[in-house]
C-alpha cells in the first residue's frame, strides 16, 4: 500500500469516524452510546496521523519501485480492508438492526428479581419490555393485573398473522445485541419496522406472576412515533423534539 | 534505537538490495497468508464493487444486519486498536530495545513465567506480537521467554483486561480468571519448550540491521504506530467480515445444541475463536454476547482466541516457518482450554 492510499486510508477512517460519532448520532446504530468520546478521540488521531503522514514523510516515494514495493514505509496489503468501514461510515451507512434480526433471535430470558416496587398510579403507564415481562412472570403481587401500560417498540412480523412489538439491546455493539419481544394481540400486523408506541393490558394466558403468564397484550391502541434516539437500550423512549 | 518497522514486521524489513538467497526464500514464505492476501483482495474488490453500484439485494435484511453487524465490531474496536498499537509504537520507539534482555533472569525456567508476566507491559493486539516475539529472540532472549511474551502479551494486558471488565460488567472474577489462566497457559508453554522444543522448527535467524540514523523517535514512534494500525486494522476488518457471517447467518438453535452440554461447549467455543480469529481487544465482546454458554466456556474462548487462531497461525508461519506454527498452535490450544477448564471450574 503506496503512501498516498495509506493518507487517504487514515484521513477517510478518521473522517467516518467523526462523521459518525461527532456531527450526527449514526454510531447509535452500532455501539453504545458510552463510546463516544472514544470514537471522536480516535477519528481526531487518525486524522492527525494521516495529516503528518502527507505532511512530513515526503522521502519514502522513491523506494517502492524497488521488487515488490515491501520496505519501511509500505503498509500491508491487508489495510486496504480498512477501505470498507470508512467509505462505509461516509458513503453508505448500513441501517439499524431491525426486524430481520428480532425474528432470527431468540427471545431473551428476563434476569430474575427479587421485589417489586408498588406500580405508579399513573395510567397508562409508561414501561418497558424488559420490565413488562418481569411484572408479567416474576411479581407475586400480581400488581400488573388490570393495568393499562404504554410500551415503545418496532413491529416485528410473526407466522400467521401474528406480531411482536420488539426492542433490540446492546451491551457493547450491535454483536452483542439482544431481543424483548412482546406478542401483540387484537389489532392486524403493521408493516414490519414501525416503530409503535402500544397502549393494552396484558394477556391472559397462564397464571401471571409466575413463568407461565405469556409476555403478551391485548392492543387497545397504536400510535406510530419516530424511532427513539435511545433505540438500542432497555429504556423508556426518548424521542427527538424538533 | 531500532527502527520501529523492525520489530514490527521483519518479513517486510529487509532491504531489497541486500537480499541474500536464504533470505529470498524466507520472505517468499513469510508471505504466505497468501491465501489471505488473495481471498482479502478478491473480497475487498467483490464488496467495493458492490457497495459503489449500490446493488438492491445489499439491502435485502440479512445482508443490511451483515453490514450493520461487520460494521459495529470494527468501530467499537478501533478506538481499542488504536490505544494499543499507539502505546506498542511508543514503547517500541521510547523503550531501549536490550531492556528486556537484561531484565530477565539469566536461567531459562524462570525468565519464562517473568517473560510472561512482562506480556502486560506491551499492549497490542495479537497481530503485533508475532514479529515482536521474533526480534526478542533476535536479541537473545531465549525463545522459550519469548514465546511465553508472545502468547500473553495480547491476553493480558491492561487493554485487554479493561475490555473484559466493560464486555463483562459486574463480574470482576472473569477478568481474573481470564488474566490466570492466560499466564499459565503462557507459563506451560514456556516450560513445554525448555522441555520439548526443538530448534530445527524454527526457521534459522536471520540477522540483519534495519536501524535508520536521522530519525528522530517520534518519527519512528508514528511511522510504527501508523504501519501496526493499518495491519492490524486490516486483520481487524477480516475478523469482523467473519464474526459478522457467523452472527447473521448460524442460527440460535445451533449455539442451543452446543451450550446445553458443558463439555462440549468448552471445546466448541474454544474452535470458534480459532475460526472467529476477533481481535484480542475485541473478542471480550464476543464472548459477552454469547449468552446461552457457560462463562467457563466463554473463558476459553477468550484465552485460546488471543494465542490461536487462524490469522496467527498464517503469522507465526510466516515468521518462525510451519514446522514450527503446526506444532506449537495444537499444543497451546490444547494447553489453553485445559486452564481455562481448570481455572474457569475454580473462579467461576
Amino acid at each position: 500500500m503506496k503512501r498516498t492510499a495509506q493518507i487517504a486510508l487514515l484521513i477517510l477512517t478518521g473522517l467516518g469516524l467523526l462523521h459518525t460519532a461527532l456531527f450526527t448520532d449514526l454510531y447509535l446504530r452500532y455501539v453504545k452510546e458510552g463510546l463516544r468520546p472514544l470514537l471522536i478521540v480516535s477519528g481526531v488521531l487518525l486524522l492527525l496521523l494521516g495529516l503528518a503522514h502527507a505532511a512530513f514523510d515526503h522521502d519514502t516515494g522513491a523506494k517502492e519501485d524497488h521488487d515488490h514495493g515491501h520496505d519501511h514505509s509500505t503498509a500491508p496489503r491487508i489495510a486496504w480492508l480498512l477501505f470498507l468501514p470508512a467509505l462505509s461510515l461516509l458513503l453508505y451507512a448500513p441501517p439499524a438492526l431491525g426486524a430481520y434480526t428480532a425474528a432470527h433471535a431468540g427471545s431473551e430470558t428476563v434476569k430474575q428479581q427479587k421485589g417489586f416496587a408498588a406500580l405508579p398510579a399513573t395510567s397508562p403507564l409508561p414501561m418497558t419490555l424488559t420490565d413488562f415481562t418481569t411484572r408479567v412472570q416474576q411479581d407475586k403481587e400480581r400488581a400488573i393485573r388490570g393495568r393499562t401500560v404504554e410500551m415503545t417498540g418496532f413491529v416485528t412480523p410473526g407466522q400467521g398473522g401474528a406480531w411482536d412489538l420488539t426492542r433490540i439491546i446492546f451491551t457493547c455493539c450491535a454483536a452483542d445485541a439482544q431481543t424483548v419481544k412482546i406478542r401483540m394481540y387484537g389489532t392486524p400486523a403493521p408493516p414490519a419496522n414501525t416503530w409503535l408506541a402500544v397502549t393494552g393490558t396484558w394477556h391472559t394466558q397462564g397464571a401471571l406472576g409466575t413463568k407461565s403468564a405469556a409476555a403478551a397484550l391485548d392492543v387497545h391502541g397504536t400510535r406510530p412515533i419516530a424511532q427513539p434516539v435511545n433505540a438500542f437500550t432497555d429504556d423508556l423512549p426518548l424521542t427527538p423534539t424538533r | 534505537m531500532p527502527k520501529t518497522d523492525e520489530l514490527l514486521d521483519v518479513t517486510e524489513a529487509v532491504a531489497p538490495a541486500t537480499v541474500h538467497p536464504p533470505e529470498r526464500r524466507r520472505r517468499r514464505l513469510a508471505r504466505r497468508p497468501p491465501p489471505t492476501t488473495a481471498v482479502v483482495t478478491a473480497l475487498g474488490l467483490a464488496i467495493a464493487a458492490f457497495l459503489l453500484s449500490g446493488t438492491p439485494w445489499l439491502n435485502g435484511p440479512a445482508v443490511a444486519a451483515w453490514r450493520t453487524v461487520c460494521l459495529a465490531i470494527t468501530v467499537q474496536a478501533l478506538p481499542f486498536l488504536l490505544l494499543g498499537t499507539a502505546l506498542s509504537g511508543a514503547i517500541n520507539a521510547f523503550v531501549p530495545a536490550d531492556l528486556f534482555t537484561k531484565v530477565l533472569p539469566k536461567r531459562a525456567v524462570l525468565a519464562v513465567p517473568v517473560a510472561g508476566l512482562a506480556g502486560a507491559v506491551l499492549p497490542g493486539c495479537e497481530c503485533a506480537s508475532v514479529p515482536v516475539a521474533n526480534s526478542l529472540i533476535r536479541r537473545g532472549v531465549t525463545p522459550a521467554a519469548a514465546f511465553a511474551f508472545l502468547l500473553s502479551a495480547p491476553a493480558i494486558n491492561p487493554i485487554v483486561l479493561t475490555a473484559t471488565a466493560v464486555a463483562f460488567p459486574g463480574s470482576p472474577a472473569m477478568v481474573l480468571a481470564r488474566l490466570l489462566a492466560s499466564l499459565a497457559t503462557a507459563a506451560v508453554m514456556g516450560w513445554l519448550w525448555l522441555w520439548l522444543g526443538r530448534t530445527e522448527w524454527l526457521r534459522p535467524v536471520v540477522r540483519h540491521t534495519g536501524h535508520q540514523h536521522g530519525h528522530s523517535r517520534f518519527t519512528e514512534f508514528r511511522l510504527g504506530f501508523q504501519h501496526d494500525f493499518l495491519h492490524a486494522g486490516g486483520f481487524l476488518v477480516l475478523g469482523a467480515m467473519a464474526a459478522a457471517t457467523f452472527n447473521v447467518t448460524v442460527p440460535r438453535s445451533v449455539l442451543d445444541t452446543f451450550s446445553g452440554s458443558p463439555w462440549l461447549s468448552v471445546l466448541f467455543l474454544a474452535a470458534l475463536a480459532v475460526v472467529l480469529a476477533v481481535c484480542s481487544e475485541a473478542d471480550a465482546f464476543v464472548a459477552a454476547s454469547l449468552t446461552g454458554f457457560s462463562p467457563t466456556a466463554r473463558l476459553a474462548f477468550m484465552v485460546v482466541g488471543p494465542m490461536v487462531d487462524l490469522k496467527l497461525i498464517a503469522l507465526q508461519a510466516g515468521t518462525f516457518g510451519r514446522a514450527f506454527a503446526v506444532r506449537f498452535s495444537t499444543a497451546t490450544t490444547v494447553v489453553a482450554v485445559a486452564a481455562s477448564v481448570l481455572i474457569g471450574g475454580a473462579l467461576l
